[in-house]
């Protein structure tokens, strides 16, 4: 039972990464994307591989995935975010197609088959293998990227950020140069996705494509959605919930989907800023109601 | 060129061309008819309608059951898929979009995905995940139309779907209600003013995108031989794809963009690699939106 818990509890902090860095986009960027897992899995592949090949230590394995992950946001970002919203949540989630089936294809991957073995970090000396130690450094994940995403929303360029999401002419008028800050903020939300798929794959062991497909984007997405867009608080509580929450359905395991999906349309009915959602969207919300 | 012989016998290159080429047109109709349901609907609401791809199911499963009994005629069990898909747009409408009209963009768009989580389970609930084969078999019979290699089928499908685009647009540029929708998504509040009722109009809208939705999954049901409950899903992403590549809010844009999206898949698969066959649609749209971030027709044409 123990056992099960220290498992949830490493699967919810992969999650919180990777919710509170989509976050950032959809939340402080305003921008939509439905290619997330995309991200994720670029960092879960370059961090095994490269860890496989060369044998590197792992913070450096999950440098590589960071980076790697980072510039794939990057690639995709600066052609794509001069569109409007609408169409980047298509151009993202085709992304995510086209990575999903790369993945299933190449050679390097593994095919669909995927990757079996990945090895087990080791820093100083000290090895990762007890599940319990492993929470501890997905602990040390999560507090990064909290920090990381706490001081960036709180600074100059956070503050930037969420006037653009407001109101984009008005930030571009006041100075704020709007489609780097979009481009970099993308390829940020994409590195720590990739930091998430490190810290996965080095825990699972065996990774295929199964586990970074739109299902997953969309998992996210929801997670950032059902605990309110722009609060960091609220991804952090929508991806616990949406963890367990599949977890405790598991023995209605047929209605699980059902139940999700119908969860979804209820609560956006009833609450559409979210659990926690900030002030600014629901006021807008109540503003442009007809 | 006219070839006289067997089609199936001798495959040139030029007719594999060319049978790649129908078979790509008869997909794209398909892509064409459910991305005039995106259109239709992100015209007047400015909202992506992600479930049209589990209305296309629908219509493709209220026909396949009921002709199942065997004792439904086949042009009865077609109307009834449409009618089946136009009544679940329609509740989705009133359901999951419309208490969130005026919100963020985002939150339509989640709460339409989640209405596509909820009726893909619920389907799979209710019939199960196996494939069902079309009840009724039809004639196979390969024919030389003007040297195109096309069977029976295929030609019925495709002026099928050429009828079903070629009446919406009578009905959206020669009636009053098409008028009135035009309208609406010109501008809602102007339409208002003028005695338009929108909310009617917005149904209507659901409605009509529905059934030409339902349509194309009819259609397919037919010419894969199959209906389950994910057959949605991949058509539902490529015809959002065709749409935007049309232009979104062009009915004419939605039409070229699908037949185009289903061409360039079906050459795609045969002659690049077709492993990657559905990628393909979205290297393409990615590739239009670097170039022509409007679309290949530009603005809300009707």
């Amino acid at each position: 039972m123990t056992a099960f818990i220290v498992h949830l509890a490493i699967l919810a902090g992969i999650y919180i990464i990777l919710a509170v860095s989509l976050n950032l986009i959809v939340g402080y960027a305003g921008q939509v994307s439905l290619g997330h897992a995309a991200f994720y899995g670029i960092g879960a592949y370059a961090s095994t591989l490269v860890a496989m090949s060369w044998e590197v230590p792992y913070p450096l394995a999950a440098l590589w995935a960071m980076l790697v992950s980072g510039l794939c946001g990057l690639a995709l970002g600066l052609p794509t975010l001069r569109l409007k919203e609408d169409y980047l949540a298509i151009v993202t989630l085709g992304f995510g197609v086209i990575i999903d089936l790369v993945i299933r294809n190449l050679e390097i991957t593994g095919g669909p088959d995927g990757i079996v073995g990945v090895p087990t970090p080791v820093i100083l000396g000290l090895s990762f293998r007890n599940p319990l130690l492993y929470l501890l450094l997905v602990g040390l994940g999560v507090g990064f990227s909290l920090l990381f995403t706490y001081l960036l929303v709180n600074s100059y360029h956070g503050r930037a950020l969420k006037a653009i999401r407001d109101h984009e002419i008005t930030a571009q008028v006041m100075g704020i140069n709007s489609p780097a800050y979009k481009v970099a903020i993308f390829a940020l939300a994409a590195a720590l996705a990739g930091l998430a798929g490190s810290l996965f794959a080095h825990y699972i062991k065996h990774i295929n494509y199964e586990s970074f497909g739109l299902h997953t984007s969309i998992l996210i997405v929801c997670m950032v959605v059902l605990g309110g867009m722009g609060s960091i608080l609220g991804s952090v509580l929508g991806a616990i919930i949406l963890t367990v929450l599949p977890e405790t359905l598991r023995q209605f395991q047929s209605y699980q989907d059902l139940i999700y999906g119908g969860l979804l349309v209820a609560l956006l009915v009833w609450r559409p800023q979210g659990l926690l959602g900030k002030g600014k969207l629901s006021l807008k919300f109540l503003e442009r109601k007809e | 060129m006219v070839w006289f012989a067997d089609i199936s016998q001798e495959a040139t290159p030029q007719t594999m061309f060319l049978q790649q080429l129908i078979n790509g047109l008869t997909t794209g109709s398909a892509y064409a008819l459910i991305a005039l349901g995106y259109t239709m609907i992100y015209g007047i609401l400015g909202l992506i309608n992600f479930a049209q791809g589990e209305i296309y199911m629908c219509g493709a499963f209220v026909t396949v059951l009921l002709l199942a009994t065997g004792q439904v005629p086949f042009l009865v069990a077609v109307a009834a898929g449409l009618i089946g898909a136009a009544i679940l747009g329609l509740i989705l409408e009133r359901v999951a979009f419309r208490p969130l009209r005026g919100a963020h963009p985002l939150v339509p768009l989640i709460s339409a995905i989640g209405a596509s989580i909820f009726l893909q389970s619920l389907a799979l609930l209710l019939f199960g995940p196996n494939n069902r084969p079309f009840p009724l078999t039809f004639d196979f019979a390969a024919m030389n139309l003007w040297g195109l290699p096309v069977n029976t089928l295929e030609a019925v499908i495709l002026l099928a779907a050429l009828g079903f685009m070629g009446l919406l647009v009578l009905f959206v540029r020669y009636t009053r209600y098409g008028k009135a929708i035009v309208a609406c998504a010109l501008d809602r509040d102007t339409a208002r003013l003028m005695g338009i009722n929108v909310d009617r109009m917005v149904s209507l809208t659901f409605v009509v995108g529905s059934a030409l939705s339902g349509a194309g999954g009819i259609m397919m049901a037919i010419y894969y031989n199959a209906t389950y409950p994910r057959m949605g899903f991949l058509p539902g992403l490529k015809a959002f794809s065709a749409a935007v590549l049309g232009g979104v809010g062009n009915i004419p844009g939605a039409i070229l963009g699908g037949l185009l999206l289903g061409v360039a898949e079906s050459l795609g698969a045969a002659y690049i690699s077709s492993s990657y066959k559905d990628a393909i649609a979205f290297i393409i749209l990615i590739l239009v939106l670097l170039i022509r971030p409007q679309g290949i027709l530009r603005g809300r044409g009707h």
